[in-house]
C-alpha cells in the first residue's frame, strides 16, 4: 500500500473525509507545509510506517484510506510533542484522535488490533465499573489478544505489592455513566454529534 | 486564597491509578498534605477520566466523562487538586476545549444532562506545593532535608504539553519540579530526557514500545549521575519502575550472543555499562519524607525498584 | 447647466464580465447635466485617453467622470488627459466600478445597477466641483538619512554625489551596520569588509555629508520639502574634534573583559572602545555602564593617558535641529536571538533548542564573526564552549521564520544563501569537517544564487536534509540534533559539535517608535510599509520619506543597495525642482465661523492644524481660529467631520458636493 501508485482525481481524493478530520480535531490540515518537525520529535515515529508528517500529507491529498489502512495512528502515544512544536499550529495530536475515531467507527481496516483492543477494554471497564479495574483490564487483554503469558511474572508481583486489587466494586452512581454513554449514542444516531 | 492567612483546602480527584497501581502516590499525597496542614477532601463517587484511551477514539466521550467529574467536584469546596498527570491533563483539556468550542460544550452538556463546571480551578499538586503553599514555606517546613540526594525530575508529556492547556510551566524548559526539589534540600540533576515520552499506556498493548522509550529515559538519568527519578504521574511511574528490570534485561546487559561476544567486546571498550537501579519516587513521597513523615506511611513497600538501600545510604531512613 | 462627460471602461473583461457597461453608459446619458456618455474597452489606453480628449472639445464638456478602476490606479492618467484637453484637472473624477463593484459582486444585474449608482454619485460631485489650482511648497534641498549601514551609506553617497547636502545619522558609535560584521558575501564570496570599508571612508570624507554617529532622531516636524528634525547626540564622553584616534586610551583601559557586541558577544573589548578597527569615525566612546569611572568615580586612566585631552567625563547628551527636505529611512534589521520567551515578541521562543542555554548553539551572525579574519578567533572556526575545532556542524534553517504560529510568518530571505555560504566557508577552513543543513526549501531566486547553492551541495559536499529539527540537547561534549528526513521518511540523529541557527530577520529595535516620530506606517512585524508594493516600493505613504534596505523587510546586500540607490534617485527627483506641486485636496477653515475650539487640531493625523490669531487693525486680538497648513494637510477630511460649527471644508469634498451625492440616490 505504501508505495502503490497514487492516482489523483476528484474521485480518488476523499475531501469529505478530510473535512471530517478537520471538524473533529478543530485543526487545519492544509496549514501544514511539510517541514517534518513533528516527525523529528515523535517518540513513536520509528514504529510507524507513515511518519506523522506523511499522515498529514496523505490527508492533504485526500488519501484517508491509506492512512487508516496503516497502523501509524494506533502507534501515536498522544504525547503532544508534535502539537507543541508545530510552527503552524497544526494540532497533529488532535488529528490523530480524529483519525482513530473515524477508524474506530468504521470498525477499523487497521492492521493494529492490540491498541484498539486495549482501548475497547478500557472504555468497557468505565461503562461497567465507573472506574478502571486494572487487573481485569490486563487479564481480559491477555485473553482476548491470545497472549496468555504476557507479563505473567509481573501480575503476582504487583498483586503482592498491593498494586493490583483482586476485587473491585462498582461506583454507586454507575447508572449516571450508563446514561452518558446512552445519550452520546443517541446524539450520534440523530446526527447531533460526530 | 493567600497562603499563610487561612488554611488551604482542596477538593481531591485521585483517579483510578491512585487507587490501584499507583496507590503509594495516593497514600503519600494524603500524608504530605496532612503534614503540611493542607485540607484534602476526596470528591465522592468520581468516575474514571477516560485517560488516553477515551480521547484516542472518542473525544466526546472523553470530554463528557471529565465534565461529569468536574460537576461532581462542585460538591466539595476548594480548588480541585489532582495528582495524576493524565487526569490533570484530561480535566484541564476539557475545560480549555469547552470554553473555546461552544458547540462541543452544548453536546457535552446534553451528554451529562447538566452544566459543565468550567470555572472550577483544577490544580496539579506541583503547583499547589510550589505556588499556593509556596516554595519558601515549603522550605521552612522541611524537617529532614534530602541532602545529597541527586534527583532526575521527570516531567513526561502531559504536565506541560500542549502549553495552552496545563498552564503549569514553560512547555520546553520547566523548573517547577526542580524548584520543589531544591526547597526540599535535594539536588536536581541537569539531564536531557526529562520531557521525553515513556510510552505511556502502551504498557498494556505494546510493552515493547515502553521498554525502548523508558530505557532511553533511564539511561539519560544515569548518565547525568542521578541517584533516582522523581515523577508526578502514575503511568510514568509504572513504566519506569515496574518495568525497570525488564528494560535492563532487554537493553542493559551486554550482547551475549555469539556475534556480541566476537564483536561486542571491541565495540564496548571503556567503562562497563552503567546498570544502577534507579528508584522512582513520586514527588509526594520525597516531599513527605522531607517533612518528617515516617517512611512506613509512604507506600515504599509497593514500589518495585526498592528505594530503601538508596534512602539508607543517604541516611534518610 | 453642467456639461459632464461620462466614460465607462470595460477594463478588458474585468468590469464588463459582471457589469453591463453599455447599460451603465446609457443610464449615465440620461442623468441631468450629462452631455455625453460612452463606453470603451480600455479607457487608460492611448486611444481611450484620446477619446476623452476629443469628447471634451467636441462636446464642450465642463466636467468628466471616468467610470473605471480605483483612483489610486489611474486618477492621474485621466486628469492629465482632461488637462491636455483644456479642462481643470480637478474637474475630472473617477467612479470606481471595478474594486468597489465588479470585483466584489457576482450578480450582473445588481452589479450593473450599483455601478450606475456609483456613476450618478460622481456626476453630482463633479457638477458641484470647482476648478482648483495645485499647491506649491518650497523644497529644502538637503536630505536626512537615518541609519549608517550599507543602505544608508549607499543612499547618502548617491545623494551627496548628485551635489546635495546629506545628514547621515547612526545610533551606534560607528557606521557600517551588519554588513561590516559579515565575513564573505554571497554569491561571489568577496570579503565584506574589503568592499564595505572604502564606502565608509568615502562617507567620512565626502564634502557633502555630515555624519552624526552615536546619535538618534528625537523629533520630526514639518512636511515634504520642509522637515525640521531634532537629533539627539548621545554623550560619547570623548570630544570628537580633539580625538586623534591614536587608541592609547583603549590599550590602557583596565576594564578589558566586556563582551564585544560587534563580535556577537564572543570577542572582548574595553570600556572605552571603538566597535571594530575599521570603525568610522575612529573615535572611541565610553560605555558608561561598564566604565569604572562612571560607576565608582575612581579610575580616570583614559583621561590621563589621552594626549590631546579628548576624554570628557562631563559630556552630556546634546540636541541639534536639522532642516531637510527629504528623509531616507535605512534603519536595517536585527536577528532574532534564541532566548527564553522574549517579551513583546511575535516569536514564542525556542525552548526545544535550549533557549540559547547550550553554548555551542549559535546564530548565523556569530558564525560570520567566527569565519571573519577580523573576528574573535582570527577567522578560525572554533566552537565557543571549549575552543575546539568542530568536525560536525549542523545548520538549521527557518528558526523563527516561516512559522506563523510559533514565530513569524514571513521568509527571512537571506538565510538559504548565507547558510550555503557558511557550509562553503566551513569546508574551506575545516577540510575534514562535515556540514549538515536541515532545510525545508532552498530559496535561491537571485542572479547566480541557485548555482551557488548547488555548488555548496555538489562541490563543497554539504549534506542537505529536507526536514526540520524537533529538539537539541547537550550530551557530554556533543549536541544531539533530533531531526527528520522527510524524503526518506525517517528520523535523523546527529551528534554535532556545533549547531548554527538561521534565526529570523526582524525589524530593528525601536522601529515602531521611529515610525511614529516620522508619521510613517509599519506592519505588524514593525517593518516599514511602502506606498505601493509594486509601483512605489521605496516611497512611504507620507510624502518626502523614502525607504532603503531591510527596515522595509528582509533583504540581501544587492537588493539593499539597489533600493538605497532608488531611494536616492527619488530624493534627487524631489530636489530637481525648487517648488513642489501638490494636489489641492486640502482642508480650508472658514475663519468667520470658526469658534476656535480646535477640535480639528486634536483629530488631525498629519499635525496640519495650527492656531491662528485674528487681530483687528489696532492689533488687538479678536479671536483664535484654526488654520490648516496646506503643505502638511493630507486631505483626509477628519477635521471636516469633527468640526462642530461646520467651518472647515475639504476642497473637492465640500459639504455641498457630498450632500448632492447623497441626494442623488
Amino acid at each position: 500500500m505504501k508505495n502503490k501508485l497514487m492516482h489523483l482525481s476528484n474521485e480518488t481524493m476523499n475531501v469529505g473525509f478530510v473535512k471530517k478530520v478537520e471538524a473533529l480535531s478543530g485543526s487545519s490540515v492544509r496549514r501544514c507545509f511539510q517541514c517534518g518537525k513533528c516527525s523529528a520529535g515523535c517518540p513513536m515515529s520509528a514504529f510507524m510506517e507513515h511518519p506523522p508528517n506523511r499522515i498529514v500529507r496523505l490527508l492533504q491529498l485526500g488519501q484517508g484510506q491509506r492512512v487508516l489502512a496503516g497502523r501509524s495512528i494506533w502507534y501515536c502515544a498522544s504525547c503532544e510533542t508534535c502539537t507543541t512544536r508545530c510552527p503552524n499550529k497544526v494540532d497533529l495530536a488532535g488529528i490523530m484522535d480524529a483519525l482513530r475515531k473515524l477508524s474506530w467507527d468504521a470498525d477499523g481496516p487497521s492492521k493494529e488490533s492490540y491498541v484498539q483492543l486495549a482501548n475497547r477494554l478500557f472504555i468497557e471497564n468505565i461503562r461497567t465499573y465507573g472506574r478502571q479495574y486494572e487487573l481485569r483490564l490486563g487479564a481480559a487483554f491477555n485473553m482476548k489478544s491470545g497472549q496468555f503469558l504476557k507479563d505473567l511474572m509481573l501480575g503476582p508481583k504487583l498483586i503482592s505489592k498491593g498494586k493490583l486489587k483482586m476485587f473491585h466494586s462498582k461506583n454507586k452512581n454507575i447508572g449516571e455513566i450508563e446514561a452518558i454513554f446512552k445519550r452520546i449514542e443517541e446524539m450520534r444516531k440523530k446526527g447531533e454529534a460526530l | 486564597m493567600t497562603p499563610g492567612k487561612k488554611r488551604l483546602n482542596y477538593s481531591y480527584y485521585p483517579g483510578c491509578s491512585l487507587h490501584a497501581s499507583g496507590r503509594e502516590y495516593d497514600i503519600s499525597t494524603r500524608a504530605l498534605f496532612k503534614a503540611l496542614n493542607v485540607g484534602l477532601k476526596e470528591v465522592p463517587d468520581w468516575f474514571c477520566c477516560g485517560a488516553t484511551p477515551a480521547h484516542n477514539v472518542d473525544e466526546l466521550l472523553s470530554l463528557s466523562l471529565c465534565a461529569k467529574n468536574l460537576s461532581l467536584a462542585e460538591q466539595v469546596e476548594g480548588d480541585l487538586a489532582v495528582a495524576c498527570a493524565a487526569c490533570f491533563s484530561r480535566l484541564k483539556t476539557t475545560q480549555h476545549h469547552l470554553k473555546e468550542d461552544e458547540e462541543k460544550r452544548k453536546q457535552v452538556e446534553t451528554a451529562i444532562a447538566g452544566p459543565a463546571a468550567l470555572d472550577k480551578p483544577v490544580k496539579h499538586i506541583l503547583e499547589i506545593l510550589a505556588r499556593e503553599f509556596g516554595l519558601s514555606k515549603l522550605e521552612e517546613s522541611v524537617k529532614k532535608p534530602l541532602l545529597g540526594l541527586k534527583v532526575a525530575s521527570y516531567y513526561g508529556c502531559l504536565l506541560t504539553r500542549p502549553p495552552e492547556v496545563p498552564e503549569l510551566d514553560d512547555c520546553e524548559d520547566p523548573s517547577i519540579m526542580e524548584d520543589i526539589l531544591r526547597a526540599l534540600g535535594a539536588e536536581p540533576v541537569k539531564w536531557s530526557h526529562r520531557m521525553e515520552c515513556c510510552g505511556a499506556n502502551f504498557t498494556l498493548s505494546r510493552p515493547g514500545v515502553v521498554l525502548k522509550l523508558s530505557n532511553a529515559i533511564l539511561e539519560s538519568a544515569r548518565l547525568a549521575g542521578a541517584d533516582c527519578i522523581m515523577v508526578a504521574c502514575p503511568l510514568c511511574h509504572g513504566n519506569l519502575d515496574i518495568r525497570q528490570k525488564e528494560i535492563k534485561d532487554a537493553y542493559g546487559a551486554p550482547d551475549s550472543t555469539l556475534f556480541g561476544n566476537i564483536f561486542g567486546s571491541e565495540l564496548q571498550q571503556g567503562a562497563p555499562k552503567d546498570q544502577r537501579d534507579l528508584p522512582v519516587f513520586y514527588i509526594t513521597q520525597l516531599a513527605a519524607l522531607a517533612m518528617g513523615v515516617p517512611s512506613g506511611n509512604l507506600g515504599f513497600e509497593s514500589v518495585i525498584t526498592d528505594p530503601k538501600p538508596l534512602l539508607r545510604e543517604k541516611q534518610l531512613l | 447647466m453642467s456639461r459632464i462627460g461620462v466614460f465607462v471602461c470595460h477594463c478588458g473583461e474585468n468590469i464588463s464580465r459582471t457589469v453591463d457597461v453599455e447599460q451603465v453608459a446609457r443610464a449615465a446619458g440620461k442623468i441631468s447635466g450629462v452631455a455625453y456618455a460612452c463606453d470603451y474597452k480600455y479607457m487608460c489606453s492611448d486611444p481611450g485617453q484620446n477619446l476623452l480628449k476629443k469628447a471634451v472639445s467636441e462636446h464642450k464638456l465642463d466636467g468628466v467622470v471616468v467610470a473605471a478602476c480605483s483612483p489610486r490606479m489611474h486618477e492621474k492618467t485621466f486628469r492629465k488627459a482632461a488637462s491636455a484637453a483644456g479642462l481643470n484637472p480637478y474637474l475630472c473624477d473617477m467612479a470606481n466600478i471595478r474594486e468597489h463593484c465588479s470585483w466584489v459582486h457576482e450578480d450582473k444585474k445588481l452589479a450593473t445597477s450599483k455601478a450606475s449608482d456609483i456613476v450618478k454619485l460622481m456626476v453630482e460631485r463633479v457638477k458641484k466641483g470647482k476648478s482648483l489650482a495645485p499647491i506649491t511648497v518650497p523644497v529644502t534641498k538637503r536630505a536626512l538619512v537615518i541609519g549608517g549601514g550599507i543602505a544608508g551609506i549607499q543612499a547618502a553617497l548617491d545623494i551627496a554625489d548628485a551635489g546635495h547636502q546629506v545628514v547621515l545619522v547612526e545610533r551606534e558609535p560607528s557606521i557600517g551596520g551588519h554588513m561590516a560584521q559579515l565575513s564573505e558575501t554571497f554569491p561571489t564570496l568577496d570579503c565584506s569588509q574589503c568592499i564595505m570599508t572604502p564606502k565608509m571612508v568615502d562617507v567620512a570624507n565626502h564634502p557633502n555629508i555630515t555624519l552624526h554617529t552615536f546619535s538618534e532622531v528625537e523629533k520630526v516636524e514639518g512636511y515634504i520639502g520642509n522637515f525640521q528634525v531634532t537629533l539627539k547626540h548621545k554623550a560619547r564622553s570623548v570630544n570628537e574634534s580633539k580625538c586623534t584616534g591614536c587608541g592609547i586610551c583603549m590599550t590602557k583601559c583596565p576594564k578589558k573583559k566586556i563582551p564585544n557586541e560587534f563580535d556577537q558577544g564572543h570577542g572582548l573589548r574595553t570600556a572605552i572602545y571603538v566597535p571594530f578597527p575599521q570603525a568610522v569615525p575612529n573615535t572611541p566612546v565610553i560605555d558608561r555602564e561598564n566604565c569604572t569611572m562612571f560607576q565608582s568615580g575612581k579610575c580616570g586612566v583614559c583621561a590621563k593617558v589621552c594626549g590631546p585631552g579628548a576624554v570628557d567625563y562631563q559630556q552630556e547628551d546634546r540636541f541639534s535641529v536639522e532642516a531637510v527636505g527629504a528623509v531616507v529611512v535605512a534603519t536595517g534589521f536585527k536577528l532574532y536571538s534564541i532566548d527564553r520567551k522574549p517579551e513583546d515578541s511575535p516569536i514564542q521562543g525556542y525552548g526545544e533548542f535550549g533557549y540559547g542555554a547550550i553554548p555551542d548553539v549559535i546564530d548565523g551572525m556569530t558564525f560570520e564573526r567566527l569565519a571573519s579574519a577580523s573576528g574573535p578567533t582570527g577567522g578560525k572556526i572554533l566552537r565557543p564552549s571549549d575552543g575546539k575545532e568542530p568536525k560536525q556542524v549542523v545548520f538549521i534553517q527557518c528558526v523563527g521564520s516561516r512559522a506563523r504560529e510559533k514565530g513569524i510568518s514571513y521568509c527571512s530571505k537571506v538565510c538559504c544563501m548565507y547558510t550555503a555560504k557558511h557550509t562553503m566557508l566551513y569546508h574551506h577552513k575545516v577540510h575534514d569537517g562535515q556540514a549538515y543543513v536541515f532545510f525545508m526549501d532552498a530559496r535561491t531566486p537571485g542572479k547566480g544564487y541557485d548555482e551557488f547553492w548547488r555548488r555548496a551541495v555538489e562541490e563543497e559536499e554539504a549534506v542537505y536534509i529536507r526536514g526540520m529539527v524537533s529538539r537539541l540537547y547537550q550530551k557530554g561534549e556533543k549536541i544531539v540534533v533530533m531531526g527528520s528526513d522527510i524524503q526518506v521518511g525517517v528520523q535523523v540523529e546527529i551528534e554535532a559539535d556545533l549547531v548554527v541557527l538561521a534565526t529570523a530577520v526582524q525589524a530593528q529595535d525601536g522601529a515602531d517608535q521611529l515610525a511614529q516620530k516620522l508619521g510613517i506606517s509599519y506592519d505588524k512585524y514593525n517593518f516599514y510599509s511602502e506606498a505601493h508594493a509594486k509601483l512605489k516600493p521605496v516611497e512611504c505613504a507620507t510624502a518626502g520619506i523614502y525607504l532603503a534596505g531591510a527596515c522595509q523587510g528582509p533583504k540581501d546586500i544587492p537588493d539593499t543597495v539597489s533600493q538605497a540607490s532608488a531611494a536616492a534617485a527619488k530624493v534627487m527627483t524631489l530636489f530637481s525642482k525648487d517648488q513642489l506641486e501638490r494636489d489641492p485636496v486640502v482642508a480650508k477653515v472658514n475663519e468667520k465661523y470658526c469658534v476656535g475650539c480646535l477640535a480639528c487640531k486634536k483629530v488631525c493625523p498629519y499635525g496640519a492644524v495650527e492656531e491662528k490669531e485674528i487681530r483687528d487693525r489696532q492689533g488687538n486680538l479678536v479671536k483664535v481660529v484654526a488654520y490648516v497648513n496646506p503643505g502638511v494637510c493630507g486631505g483626509c477630511g477628519t477635521c471636516q467631520a469633527t468640526c462642530p460649527s461646520k467651518s472647515v471644508e475639504l476642497d473637492g469634498y465640500t459639504d455641498e458636493q457630498i450632500m448632492a451625492m447623497i441626494e442623488s440616490l
